[in-house]
């Protein structure tokens, strides 16, 4: 019997220690934030996307730095900038009082050394530098001046600077082996300048920043000690957590269902902004029976846009009748939109010269709302003699199949993100032709609006940017290119005991440097 | 002689066993239609740039070439890179195994300490309500999804009574690395507030993988002790005076435990391969969860290797659980 008794001991002591013992707690004043994707590398050169903004954010800098909403470019590691007026060269001004986390002051070379590596790796935000410049063309004018030259005028240069983060050269030559950059070595290191240091990371379960206190942007009394990233992949154990008080901030995209539970919560408060992150569906536009504009318009005044919106968004969103947000220039404000009117979607489909086949529309599993977007699709199409096959995967399926011509679905209801707050972001690299393959996923082509986009993308003059995107979005609406619901709200839930958190819709609430405690 | 021949005819077999299965995962991998090089070059990548990386992957060589490429690298060891972490494969596996091991071990633990009893006592009260109850509750043990029993006591534990924590291994990001389980690691270094939030870490991902097990535990336990109660050795034994006490727990569990044995290195070696939807529900650092996030990111080379560590631990452990049945019953070597 001993072996029992023994066994039955260590049992109760188990489930006293357990379950009774009271939870060690995070450091006082630690953020801890449940993030929506997993951490699988730090380097800040190498991924781009919005899921994993927050390590780009907190541990490096960039030449210049948006923040609020509607997004502004603030100076950041530069001063100022100038523009030669041939508009190839770009200059700017460096601080001389940064100093990476080592204590190395940082100069116009660690630029030059941050871009070259961006080009020669060619991932993460190089895809948008590389069709405007050569690797060998930035310069160190001297030690805080850096100059950048273009291939062509670019007009949406200035917006991506804030994605030129800048490393510490010095430190990635000495982890250099046969010419990599470094990579191996930055995808679990940090040689930033950022507001915050690495203290701990493992990418199987996210990372722990603490403050770097020589940051030349100075600190105000409260400011965070602390920050701590967690990939927590299950929404519903996210949800859970901001309602326990385990986290202090999680993703602003949850479903609604999502964002009213958290609301009934006395620990969160939802922080409410109007992004810039455009709901629609993906058009294959070159592929029959789609290539035949009749067909999109039937498209376009089958889907049950006020239905959507009211019913299955409770009324959390507003509707946007382009590809660019309402809150964004070049935006024509005039357009109304398409209806939802079966009777004008039949009368486009008798126009339709080829003949009609069952579409396939490919959903993101786990997003609910563009599960729900297509089969509400679905049932209204349907109605018009069009039927639906819905297949579902992951986004990194879908996201590829995209991007193959062959592969791509007939239709795709996904989020167009803000990479950088200038209409090229949405009309240009969705619509215009020298971005198919890449962010042209409908493979749309139009000679006139690639025209304007293409005049936009070059042109210095702000109204006649702005005229010249109204112009092409026209010229894309009017063709039915896509079907455009809705302009996202960021719901940003946070802990009550958290104030200071600066939305950008490029930042989605992740920059901590301004957030502290009550 | 016969034991050593079982042993070495079974590794004998792993080899081929293993390279079948690589190959399986490999095309079933490209049968899906992702491309990992659009993935890792990023959503605003051209054609040409995405080329570009396809190349720098080596996936743009034909599909044989890279199998074949693929089994000269695992023949030296090497498992290839994750494409997104730029680690090597088997370093990605090993530091997840920990994660993994201690979740086995505490569940496989629970679950022999609940499955056990249960069962012998189902057996001494045969058709009682005792009996018929366990049978119940074993049956819904194995026929309750998993990902469901973690959100109830999700639910029930951390958000009702607030007694054990959501998930995660540990609060904050534990304690110094020595093994790499985290309750070993943080006795070794007398780190006491560490082991209390590990163990209420541990708590419910292990139940969870502890019930349904038990319920099989249970199950067998219940069958091998019915075998064996009516024997003649019991009856000399309870002729003898011997208490009824010692001639259950201690004649009749040593004979009636043979199959149960068997079925505790089995679920040992199927938790210990990656318990996939716990690990994600609990946000468990393992090895099921890297399997989780290395499949929805196509990262082709970690799939295969989790799947290769999958197939060599499961096929191990059946030659273990199969030498220990010949070390309990001499005869099933025969």
């Amino acid at each position: 019997m001993m072996p029992l008794s023994a066994t039955r001991r260590a049992l109760l002591a188990f489930a006293a220690f357990a379950l009774v013992a009271p939870g060690a707690a995070h450091a006082a004043d630690r953020f801890v934030y449940a993030n929506n994707s997993n951490y699988d590398t730090l380097d800040p050169h190498t991924v781009f996307d919005t899921a994993r903004v927050a390590t780009r954010l907190n541990f490096y800098d960039g030449l210049y730095r948006w923040a609020d909403n509607p997004p502004r470019l603030i100076p950041w590691l530069a001063k100022s900038h100038t523009v030669s007026e041939d508009g190839l060269v770009w200059t700017f001004k460096l601080r001389d009082d940064v100093k990476f986390h080592d204590g190395t002051p940082m100069t116009a070379e660690d630029v030059v050394y941050s871009m070259e590596r961006m080009l020669a790796l060619g991932l993460g935000a190089s895809v948008l530098f590389k069709p405007m410049m050569e690797p060998g063309t930035t310069k160190a004018v001297d030690t805080h001046t850096v100059s950048f030259r273009l291939k062509e005028p670019s007009a949406i240069f200035g917006s991506l600077v804030p994605d030129i983060y800048v490393v510490n050269s010095k430190l990635l030559k000495k982890q250099e082996k046969d010419g990599d950059w470094a990579q191996p070595w930055m995808t679990r290191n940090v040689a930033g300048t950022g507001s915050f240091k690495l203290k701990r990371y493992d990418p199987a379960v996210g990372f722990i920043g603490e403050r770097f206190k020589e940051h030349f942007a100075g600190w105000g009394p409260k400011s965070l000690d602390e920050i701590e990233f967690r990939t927590v992949l299950e929404t519903n154990t996210r949800v859970l957590g901001m309602i326990k008080g385990d986290y202090h901030g999680t993703d602003g995209y949850l479903a609604p269902d999502q964002i009213e539970r958290l609301r009934q919560s006395p620990n969160v408060k939802i922080l409410e902004e109007e992004s810039m992150r455009v709901f629609h569906f993906a058009i294959h536009n070159d592929r029959p029976p789609m290539n035949d504009v009749h067909f999109r318009k039937a498209l376009a005044y089958a889907f049950d846009y006020d239905g959507y919106i009211r019913d299955i968004m409770k009324g959390s969103v507003v509707r946007n009748p382009t590809i660019i947000p309402n809150n964004m220039w070049g935006a024509p404000k005039d357009l109304k939109g398409y209806t939802f009117d079966l009777e004008k979607a039949k009368a486009e489909l008798a126009k339709v010269k080829g003949p009609i086949r069952p579409l396939t529309i490919g959903t993101l599993a786990g997003f609910s709302e563009t599960e729900q977007a297509a089969s509400l699709f679905q049932s209204t199409l349907r109605q018009i003699g069009i039927e639906v096959k819905i297949e579902s995967a992951p986004w990194p399926t879908v996201s590829s199949r995209m991007r193959n011509r062959e592969q791509q679905y007939d239709m795709v209801p996904y989020w167009k993100s803000t990479y950088y707050a200038d209409p090229n972001n949405w009309l240009g690299e969705l619509y215009g032709s020298r971005y198919i393959g890449g962010g042209n996923v409908s493979y749309y082509k139009n000679p006139e609006a690639d025209k304007r986009i293409e005049a936009a993308l070059v042109s210095t003059d702000q109204e006649e940017r702005k005229r010249l995107n109204e112009e092409a979005a026209r010229i894309v609406f009017d063709e039915a290119a896509g079907v455009w619901i809705y302009n996202t709200k960021w719901f940003g839930p946070y802990s009550t005991k958290v104030e200071g958190i600066r939305f950008s819709p490029i930042g989605n609430g992740q920059d901590m440097r301004w957030a502290y405690f009550k | 002689m016969r034991r050593l021949e079982l042993v070495l005819t079974r590794l004998a077999w792993l080899v081929p066993t293993l390279i079948g299965l690589a190959a399986l995962v490999f095309a079933i991998s490209h049968v899906i239609p992702t491309d990992p090089a659009a993935i890792v070059a990023g959503e605003n990548a051209t054609a040409e740039q995405i080329a570009v990386v396809r190349k720098k992957l080596g996936l743009d060589q034909p599909l044989l070439i890279q199998l074949l490429s693929y089994f000269r690298d695992l023949a030296t060891g090497d498992m290839g890179t994750s494409i997104y972490t730029q680690r090597p494969i088997s370093e990605e596996l090993a530091s997840r195994l920990p994660a993994t091991l201690e979740l086995t071990i505490a569940a496989v633990l629970l679950a022999t300490i609940m499955g056990i009893p249960l069962g012998v006592l189902s057996a001494l009260r045969r058709n009682s309500l005792l009996d018929h109850s366990m049978r119940v509750l074993t049956v819904s043990g194995l026929a309750i999804p998993s990902f469901w029993l973690a959100m109830e006591l999700q639910y029930l534990f951390a958000m009702t009574f607030g007694v054990a924590p959501l998930n995660g291994r540990i609060d904050g990001f534990g304690p110094e690395t020595i093994t790499g389980m985290m309750t070993i690691d943080s006795l070794l270094t007398g780190d006491w507030e560490s082991l209390g939030s590990v163990l209420r870490h541990l708590a419910l991902p292990s139940l969870t993988l502890a019930l349904p097990a038990a319920a099989t535990i249970a199950r067998f336990t219940r069958a091998g002790v019915l075998e064996v109660i009516n024997s003649n050795y019991v009856l000399y034994e309870r002729a003898m005076g011997l208490p009824a006490s010692l001639i259950t727990w201690k004649y009749v569990l040593r004979n009636a435990l043979i199959s149960t044995v068997t079925q505790i290195g089995l679920i040992f070696g199927v938790l210990l391969s990656g318990a996939v939807v716990v690990e994600a529900v609990f946000d468990w650092p393992g090895l099921g969860a890297f399997a989780v996030i290395s499949i929805i990111q196509s990262d082709h080379k970690a799939v295969m290797g989790f799947t290769i560590w999958a197939g060599a631990i499961f096929v191990l452990v059946n030659l273990i659980v199969d030498v220990i049945h010949t070390l309990i019953d001499p005869r099933s070597v025969r």
